[in-house]
């Protein structure tokens, strides 16, 4: 039979399976339950944190069936993302894909569970989603949903576009039991900081808020349209916060120069660059607007 | 290129490809099961759980029901060959190249007594199961949906030609079938003992069959 679309999607599916599965690991780091990684370098795999039970006696294994010991190089439980070191170099890196996913696109999930051979899964995106706290304090500014089916022991292994590059790190270990992926530039970006410092700087205030309505007044006096602010009804003592000259009744309506209307938004800046770093914070205070520097602390 | 109405014609002519070889098994009181034609002299291929104690009823495509014969029947593949009175009909034909996995796959058959459906999936993993006699028996996994009443069915790839026999469900999501290979194996070594022995073959029968 000559080849249709059907056999050429079909032969493009295998072929992504077939070139990714070479960059999808088996990560032997917990009893009786293997899962899968993502060779993000020549000597280092990404997977998720969760499927990391044990620190000692990790092992990695190729798509080629080597077994190579493994050493914990950096993981954040807030993310659910681990970097393993491998004591001798993969000979295949995965590829992150350049287009971000699409609802709708095709989608293979890959895995590597046992050491027989790649296993996949076909789906479509369904939807991207966040910025979602990830209940391990943490927080995901964006996730893939897509409804392929997830393998046991898929956690760690790659959400693959139909051209074979990386969509994302699929786990089960944010989603409150449904398997998300997290987008391949994200879990890059972490891993890189995994990698370099073997854990994720989360930035620490030291005070209770809640949300409230900026006036029209007071929104002229900030010269922004911004509905909303962090109405500060406690401060920690001797916290980054109270060192820095934040008092109860004080909005908070800035970090970084970066407008924050909600919790999650300032949760999510304070797990940037910021921890230990003298930061401008802009509050409102007696309607009008003020800007203190505060040297924001680690958790 | 108008591409939607490309591939769902592609997708229309795979299932006028592959429908006029499913038929019904009925080999048990209850229930019914999926058959492949596998050749055009009325040679049936389906499971061995299909067939129970009693001679399986086969229903093909255009309704016309024939009492079947039993040629071979062996738990240890889950396959079983059977004989109708019926000629020119349009056998499936394995396919000639291994399955990989990621390649799109359809099952054919009969879930829950619905007839001639398609569910769509892929391959999931090539691994190997252990039958009762401990042999390594080679199995396809795919994503394919299957329910009670696709078992004997086939499962074909993007070309229509079958890759496995559809065998069970595991844990619900995950569907087996029996690599083609086994099939082929399984269909000319019961052939082959017909032409030797004349007639049914009836010495490799097991204690439990009733013919």
């Amino acid at each position: 039979m000559s080849k249709n679309v059907l056999v050429e999607l079909s032969d493009a599916l295998a072929d992504a399976a077939e070139k990714t599965g070479k960059a999808t690991v088996l990560v032997n780091a917990r009893r009786r339950k293997p899962a899968s990684g993502i060779v993000y370098a020549a000597d280092l795999i990404l997977t998720a944190d969760h499927v990391i039970e044990r620190e000692e006696d990790i092992t990695v294994i190729l798509a080629d069936g080597t077994e190579i010991p493994a050493q914990v190089a950096g993981r954040d439980a807030g993310s659910d993302l681990a970097v393993l070191k491998l004591e001798r170099a993969a000979r295949t890196v995965a590829e992150p894909t350049k287009r971000p996913a699409r609802p709708g696109q095709i989608a293979l999930a890959l895995g590597r569970p046992s050491p027989d051979g790649i296993e996949a899964s076909l789906g479509t995106v369904s939807a991207i989603g966040g910025p979602m706290r990830t209940g391990r304090g943490g927080m995901l500014e964006r996730y893939i949903r897509s409804d392929g089916i997830s393998y046991p022991g898929f956690s760690g292994g790659p959400l693959v576009a139909a051209d074979g590059t990386v969509l994302g790190l699929n786990t089960s270990g944010l989603g409150r039991g449904a398997a998300i992926t997290i987008p391949a530039d994200i879990a890059w970006k972490i891993a890189e900081t995994l990698a370099r410092h073997g854990r994720i700087r989360r930035g620490y205030l030291g005070v209770r808020s809640q949300t409230v309505e900026i006036p029209n007044a007071s929104q002229k006096a900030l010269k922004r349209e911004q509905a909303s602010g962090l109405l500060v009804v406690s401060v920690e003592n001797e916290s980054p916060a109270s060192k820095g000259g934040l008092i109860v009744g004080d909005i908070l309506v800035a970090v970084a120069h970066a407008p924050i209307l909600h919790h999650d938004e300032l949760f999510a800046r304070l797990s940037g660059d910021v921890a230990g770093k003298s930061t401008p914070i802009e509050i409102l205070r007696g309607g009008q607007p003020q800007s203190l520097n505060v040297l924001i602390g680690e958790r | 290129m108008n591409f939607n109405g490309t591939f769902t014609q592609v997708m229309n002519e795979l299932v006028q490809q592959v429908l006029p070889s499913l038929v019904v098994v009925r080999g048990h009181r209850f229930g019914a099961g999926a058959g492949i034609v596998w050749d055009a002299n009325g040679i049936i291929l389906t499971n061995n759980h299909v067939v129970g104690r009693r001679l399986p009823i086969v229903l093909l495509q255009n309704d016309q029901e024939y009492e079947s014969r039993l040629l071979a029947r062996d738990p240890d593949v889950d396959l079983a060959l059977l004989s109708i009175d019926a000629t020119h009909l349009t056998p499936l034909k394995p396919a000639s190249v291994s399955p990989r996995v990621g390649e799109m796959v359809f099952a054919f058959g009969h879930p829950w007594g619905q007839r001639n459906a398609v569910t769509r999936g892929i391959v999931s993993a090539l691994v190997s199961a252990q039958n009762r006699r401990g042999d390594k028996l080679p199995v396809i996994r795919s994503d394919a949906p299957l329910a009670p009443g696709n078992s004997g069915g086939p499962l074909v790839n993007a070309s229509g030609e079958v890759i496995g026999i559809n065998a069970m469900i595991v844990g619900g999501d995950q569907s087996i079938s029996i690599a083609a290979s086994v099939a082929r194996d399984f269909v000319s070594k019961t052939l082959a003992n017909q032409k030797t022995e004349g007639h049914a073959g009836r010495r490799h029968h097991g204690p439990e069959d009733v013919i």
